[in-house]
């Protein structure tokens, strides 16, 4: 057997599907052969195929933030197979929900001291309406809870990351 | 396809595949006919062999849930093919962030006026206790002719110390209120106007500076704050004494008032402030026989 002068490890996609792993693979640059279990995940749960389509349509400079996410959800998929990467989506809008709460009742409190260090301070001539501090407004959508956000990206659903109807319908489909 | 002589529409699943959609069609609860978006998004993503899979190990609960949850992440990847999911997750902890945040400022401010209320509270109960005390004082003046003016003399020093508390507590705190309701009102703008983004500056900034003007004008009134303090301090001990011990103590006080410290007059005058009525009446017996 030839050997080569420079030989280069399969990657861990070619390494998994047993297959010679060619100088344009396009998993090599993002399954290093150290991570097998990092390709065995987004196998199991997307398929090679459909992680390649995917790819062919995301630009050079993009494919591997798409590689990383697609191992975070797979790898949350392999632990939960119902919720998946989706249980962590819920668990979270519990918190600002929650945080939503506190601030409310935070702010309530806040205008309360305030209004009445200025009513005992300052004693309003007749006439002059006293301009009250107003809570922060918050958007609220359709039941949602949602701050000021860099994206015009909306959640799409209520605190549950779905819809409610029967038919599991996907929201703005 | 939809089926020959059937009343029911093929499943978007299978309306995609082409085939026929039976009625034991493991994907045709989840994948309406209307909306064939729907699965192809989540067959671009996972493809109806891995989604089988995936419902395989999974009882009839679990399949709608889990169904529900592959169908959200499908869509969301169709919107953001490059982070997927990742991207709400970053999304909502940002705003967890924002959240927190801004409790922190506000439970800070909240924190503030408590601190300043019970600040408030205890000056006003010590201002009520030097009233009672000058105007009793007062009353007694006129039953009392010359013990009672060196007893007067003597309470001038307290009694005078009382306006200087209560001019420097009038005017430290208007200043001192003022510099709060400016940086409170300073504070409200950014909220107002919904800019979230410089609002935590702002607030921190203005707390600061509320914080600042509070440390520069406390120290003159934790001064004199303990002068009344000290003079309310002295009040609940004489209350134990007995009443009778305590006016010839007083009396006493009275006739050295002149050489008595401040602390020994500030005793009498609350001895004579308590036992008002007993006092004048020993001054008339002793007035006599004098």
């Amino acid at each position: 057997m030839a050997s080569s002068s420079s030989y280069t490890s399969p990657c861990a996609a070619c390494k998994f599907l047993r297959r010679k792993c060619m100088p344009g693979c396009i998993f090599a640059p993002y399954f290093p052969p150290e991570e097998p279990q990092k390709f065995a995940n987004v196998h199991k749960i997307f398929g090679a195929s459909n992680v390649t389509k995917l790819l062919n349509e995301l630009l050079p400079h993009q494919r591997e933030d798409a590689v990383s996410s697609l191992a975070y959800e797979a790898e949350a998929r392999v632990r939960d197979p119902v919720y998946g990467c989706v249980g962590a989506i819920t668990f979270l809008q519990r918190q600002v929900e929650r945080l939503q709460k506190e601030l409310d009742s935070a702010n309530s409190d806040l205008i309360r001291y305030a209004c009445n260090d200025i009513q005992s301070s300052l004693p309003a001539p007749p006439g002059v309406n006293l301009v009250h501090p107003t809570v922060p407004t918050r958007q609220r959508h359709e039941g949602e809870i949602f701050y000021q956000t860099p994206s015009s990206f909306q959640f799409p659903y209520s605190p549950l990351p779905w819809n409610e109807s029967p038919s599991g319908g996907g929201g703005n489909i | 396809m939809t089926l020959k002589g059937g009343t029911s529409q093929a499943c978007a699943a299978c309306k995609y595949q082409r085939r026929r959609c039976s009625s034991e069609c493991p994907l045709a609860p989840y994948f309406p006919p209307d909306k064939p978006k729907m699965f192809q998004n989540a067959h671009k993503l996972f493809g109806v062999s891995n989604i089988l899979k995936i419902l395989k190990q999974l009882n009839t609960v679990q399949k709608m849930e889990a169904m529900r949850s592959i169908i959200y992440q499908a869509n969301i990847r169709d919107k953001f093919p490059v982070h997927g999911c990742c991207w709400v997750i970053a999304q909502v902890q940002y705003q967890i962030q924002q959240a927190e945040e801004e409790l922190y400022v506000v439970l800070a401010q909240v924190a503030f006026f408590q601190q300043q209320q019970q600040q408030q509270q205890q000056e006003t109960d010590n201002n009520h206790n030097a009233n009672d005390s000058a105007s009793q004082l007062q009353a007694l003046s006129l039953f009392h002719q010359e013990a009672p003016v060196n007893a007067a003399a003597a309470a001038l020093p307290i009694a005078s110390s009382y306006p200087n508390v209560a001019a420097a507590y009038s005017s430290g705190y208007p200043d001192h209120k003022d510099n709060l309701v400016n940086s409170f009102w300073v504070q409200q703008h950014p909220y107002v106007n919904g800019n979230n983004n410089s609002s935590s500056n702002n607030n921190n900034n203005n707390i600061s500076m509320a914080m600042q003007s509070q440390m520069v004008s406390s120290p003159q009134l934790i001064i004199q704050q303990e002068q009344a303090q000290e003079y309310y301090e002295m009040h609940p001990f004489f209350d134990m004494i007995d009443d009778r011990q305590s006016y010839i103590d007083s009396k006493e006080a009275y006739d050295s008032s002149s050489d008595s410290s401040l602390k020994d007059t500030t005793q009498s005058v609350k001895h004579v402030a308590d036992n008002e009525l007993k006092s004048a009446a020993a001054c008339f017996s002793l007035t006599s026989v004098n």
